[in-house]
């Protein structure tokens, strides 16, 4: 059976739109410096934007298999970028990503951020409408934070752009905060982070307070075209190098709890107060598929039919919803030996402690900031674990270069957090392989 | 504040929705502080623990133990709150000055079990009451004075450790914060966390204390049934800042709709204030506090600077979201400025000026720029030029959004819409990151969902 087409659900929703609104509201309107055609492509660049970046991305909802193959219900963002406006909402239903689509920016970008919100057509009777959060974005003006209660939020078939102008590198989070206990619960973040503007330009290694040919051709970080020996790139600009890495992961950390998904897809009250993750993953997937590269099959209901009533049917029209894996394999031959973590939280209801046995940590900033003192001093610091809650990010090296080749485990010191609800040896755990 | 002048009855009306405690009309000092009391002449307080009940916004009402003050606010650092004489959620925030000696004299007038008072980072000398196992505790009816030397400057927690249960004292409420200032702190001219030239001036105060509550163990409590209650079953449900959640947290200092919650949380500033944030968890549980519109410069931990040399806090690192474990306290600086944004926060059709006489990029309203501290490298960028908001009826608009984009202004809203931000402040939330806790016993959204708000310059802070 299948309960759900997409062509047919997008007329009906832009009917129901036209029927509630009026003629005039409702307007999927992407705007993008250099784009002609509203893809969210730049098609010729503007003069005046030269570092314009563009995003088209859909808040919608799909479905997510969780590890032990239980399907939950989940609201989400998806990347449209490259779809037309007038197909945004056809396309984009139903196509809620877990994690959401991850975000990378430079230094000096300028960023306009759509957002479609293209409904919940699994949970009809809801009108919610959505947000972007850049978690972190520093002097944040009102209008783009993205908090509902104090600003605007966007509703159904209509986009809300948001401007950003990128001045601060570092690891952020991005996530909507609309009912933000709900929307968050149910998937609704996504890994964002800002390369610096040393990455291109290089710095001063001899302190003469300008950067010449030959220090640019030994620091240029090798993602902006430096030599392949130089760091891939800086997390922060540093300027002497302590940040550099030859390899670089965003993992972001959170937890679904089953319960609070199956209330919402059976239209039931949602427990807030007993909320309480029995799923914990990395990039949205637990334990062991947290180390597959591939993109994760489209999501099928469960052996019990919980979703559908037909065990094994095929969900969401077979889209796949859950892209990112969290394998890392460090090459140190060929890439170098210092990886970069770029460890994010994004739990409702606990704090978790990271740790990787074998392999020792520098955190070398936190909240999108270096960590460095007010009188130029580097405060980084060593450690066997991080401990961090929701909100909180770590960007955390990890130097290689006396380490044994071999295959580790990043994973929660909270060893019950290494299960995906009642299976073991899943949840939050990945690999770090190390050759 | 164009449009606002030409609207005072809406503007009115708009205050009397609410607003009116939080928001000042009359031109006094641009500064906030701490609201607390202070030690009578001889360095005592005189405090008593009493039982109280508590209501919450979604209806339902907490049995609680509190610490009152006895003296009746003839201590208290501001105004309103002298002659309040309440049990209270905090306990009263006491505020004192390093290597002053302090006691406190404490009596239990009600709460059916021994208290104490314990504070962090403290060596107390206990008087009076009964021996118990960490200090001396007071049953019904017996005073404890407890004597030491302020510590270091700082923000430190105090609460009732003893009994036969000693995990339910600050659970109930018998819980505090004491402010330690600089010896030479001076509320107008020298306004530090740590003293003169440690680099911790600031001229915005504000307490963000966390807590959290397990409805079900007070319940036990108000019947009486103090066996029911075992450690292992505490599940908190319901998230306080300052002893309020979501909304009542923005309705005022000593606001009498709250009789037993005096403390407000939302923080006020101008731009390119310093805010001084002492955040401390007096919970049991650990909570991420976020801090929307621009990250905090730690600068001191447990009521120590956090310094290489003793002499300046150098040694804070940057964030946005506070790692806050229970009984630990985090002193931070805010300063938001609206640099870089790329458009003129104040609207490009505003007639302003942007003049920066000492160089550091920002507006000087002495040498005549219009606004204090706005960033002249965006004075005069059109908003409209690099994106445009979609109509209101594709928006959902926010109760706190003033129906303009800028700084100071406010748009035509729908009726009923907004209403709640008359001079178009910039609310920028402060809140757990736990997004549980964003709760108030199982509805959202309430717990502790804080905010500040940015307001234009020309809007006095009290």
């Amino acid at each position: 059976m299948k309960i759900f087409t997409k062509k047919a659900l997008s007329g009906a929703i832009a009917i129901a739109l036209l029927g509630m609104m009026g003629s005039a509201g409702a307007v999927v309107n992407v705007q993008c410096k250099g784009d002609t055609d509203g893809d969210a492509v730049i098609d010729s660049p503007d003069p005046d934007h030269p570092n314009a970046k563009c995003m088209s991305l859909i808040a919608g909802d799909s479905f997510a298999v969780m590890s032990d193959t239980n399907p939950l219900y989940i609201f989400g963002f998806g990347d449209q970028t490259g779809t037309l406006p007038e197909n945004l909402i056809a396309e984009g239903i139903l196509d809620a990503e877990w994690s959401g689509p991850t975000i990378e920016l430079d230094q000096g970008d300028e960023f306009w951020l759509n957002l479609t919100n293209v409904g919940t057509v699994i949970r009809p009777d809801l009108f919610d409408p959505h947000t972007v959060h850049f978690h972190g974005f520093p002097n944040a003006a009102t209008v783009f934070d993205g908090v509902p209660e104090v600003s605007v939020s966007i509703n159904m078939g209509a986009t809300l752009t948001y401007y950003y102008n990128i001045v601060e590198p570092g690891t952020y989070i991005y996530h909507c905060h609309v009912e933000a206990t709900e929307h968050m619960e149910m998937g609704m973040l996504a890994n964002l982070y800002v390369h610096p503007a040393q990455d291109a330009l290089g710095y001063d290694v001899d302190g003469s307070g300008a950067i010449d040919a030959t220090e640019l051709a030994a620091t240029q970080a090798t993602r902006k075209g430096g030599a392949a020996i130089n760091p891939e790139g800086y997390v922060y600009n540093d300027g002497d190098g302590t940040t550099g890495f030859d390899m670089e992961k965003a993992l972001q950390f959170g937890s679904f709890d089953s319960d609070f998904h199956d209330a919402s897809l059976f239209v039931q009250p949602l427990p807030f107060a007993l909320m309480e993750g029995n799923y914990p993953q990395i990039n949205g997937r637990g334990y062991p598929d947290t180390i597959n590269q591939a993109p994760l099959p489209a999501p099928v209901d469960d052996a019990s039919g919980k979703v559908t009533g037909n065990p094994g049917e095929l969900l969401n029209n077979g889209t796949p919803t859950q892209l990112i894996d969290s394998a890392i394999t460090i090459d140190r031959a060929v890439e170098g030996n210092r990886l970069l973590l770029r460890l994010s939280n994004v739990g409702l209801d606990r704090f978790w402690t990271l740790t990787a046995p074998g392999l020792k940590m520098q955190v070398v900033g936190t909240g999108a900031r270096h960590m460095r003192g007010q009188d130029g001093k580097n405060i980084y610091r060593t450690t066997a674990s991080v401990n961090f809650g929701g909100g909180e990010t770590h960007d955390v090296i990890i130097d290689t270069t006396d380490v044994a080749a071999g295959t580790y485990f990043l994973h929660a010191t909270e060893l019950h957090q290494m299960s995906n609800k009642t299976q073991f040896d899943g949840g939050m755990i990945t690999e770090i392989v190390v050759n | 504040m164009r449009k606002l002048l030409k609207q005072p009855g809406r503007l009115m009306g708009v205050l009397l929705l609410g607003m009116a405690c939080a928001l000042p009309w009359t031109q006094s000092q641009a500064a906030h502080d701490i609201r607390g009391i202070t030690p009578q002449a001889d360095g005592s307080f005189n405090l008593y623990a009493f039982p109280f009940n508590m209501n919450l916004p979604e209806g339902t009402s907490l049995y609680m133990w509190g610490f009152g003050d006895m003296n009746g606010g003839t201590g208290a650092t501001h105004p309103e709150g002298v002659g309040y004489n309440l049990p209270q959620y905090p306990a009263p925030t006491l505020i004192v000055t390093e290597n002053q000696d302090v006691t406190i004299n404490m009596t239990n007038y009600g709460v059916p079990n021994p208290v104490s008072i314990v504070i962090t980072g403290h060596q107390v000398t206990a008087t009076g009451g009964s021996p118990g196992l960490v200090t001396n505790s007071s049953e019904n009816g017996q005073m404890v004075s407890y004597s030491f030397t302020a510590g270091s400057p700082g923000t430190y927690v105090y609460h009732s450790l003893d009994g036969s249960n000693p995990g339910l004292h600050a659970e109930m409420g018998l819980q505090g914060v004491m402010v330690v200032r600089p010896a030479d702190y001076d509320a107008v001219t020298n306004r530090t966390a740590y003293g003169a030239g440690t680099g911790t001036d600031y001229e915005q105060e504000n307490l963000y204390l966390m807590t959290e509550i397990d409805p079900d163990l007070h319940l036990q409590m108000e019947k009486g049934h103090f066996a029911h209650f075992t450690n292992k079953d505490r599940y908190a449900k319901v998230w306080f800042i300052n002893g309020r959640v979501f909304p009542d947290l923005f309705q005022g200092d000593y606001n009498t709709l709250f009789p037993n919650q005096p403390y407000e949380s939302l923080v006020m500033a101008h731009p390119g204030d310093k805010v001084l944030v002492r955040n401390v968890n007096a919970g049991q549980d650990s909570h991420p506090m976020h801090y929307h519109g621009e990250n905090l410069r730690l600068i001191g931990r447990d009521g120590k600077m956090l310094s290489s040399d003793g002499n300046t806090s150098d040694l804070g690192r940057s964030d946005n979201t506070l790692n806050s474990a229970p009984k630990q306290s985090i002193d931070a600086l805010w300063t938001w400025t609206g640099k870089d944004l790329n458009w003129d926060i104040y609207g490009h059709d505003t007639a302003h000026v942007c003049i920066d006489n000492d160089g550091d990029g920002f507006g000087d309203e002495a040498f005549g720029s219009t606004f204090e501290h706005e960033y002249c490298p965006d004075h005069g960028k059109v908003l409209a030029d690099l994106v445009s908001l979609p109509g209101v009826a594709d928006l959902t608009l926010g109760g706190w959004w003033s129906g303009s984009p800028f700084l100071g202004d406010t748009g035509d809203l729908p009726p009923g819409e907004g209403g709640l931000n008359p001079f178009g402040g910039y609310f920028l939330v402060w809140h757990s990151h736990a997004e549980k806790e964003l709760t108030t016993f199982d509805i959202f959204p309430g717990g502790s969902l804080g905010a500040v708000v940015v307001l234009p310059p020309a809007i006095a802070i009290q």
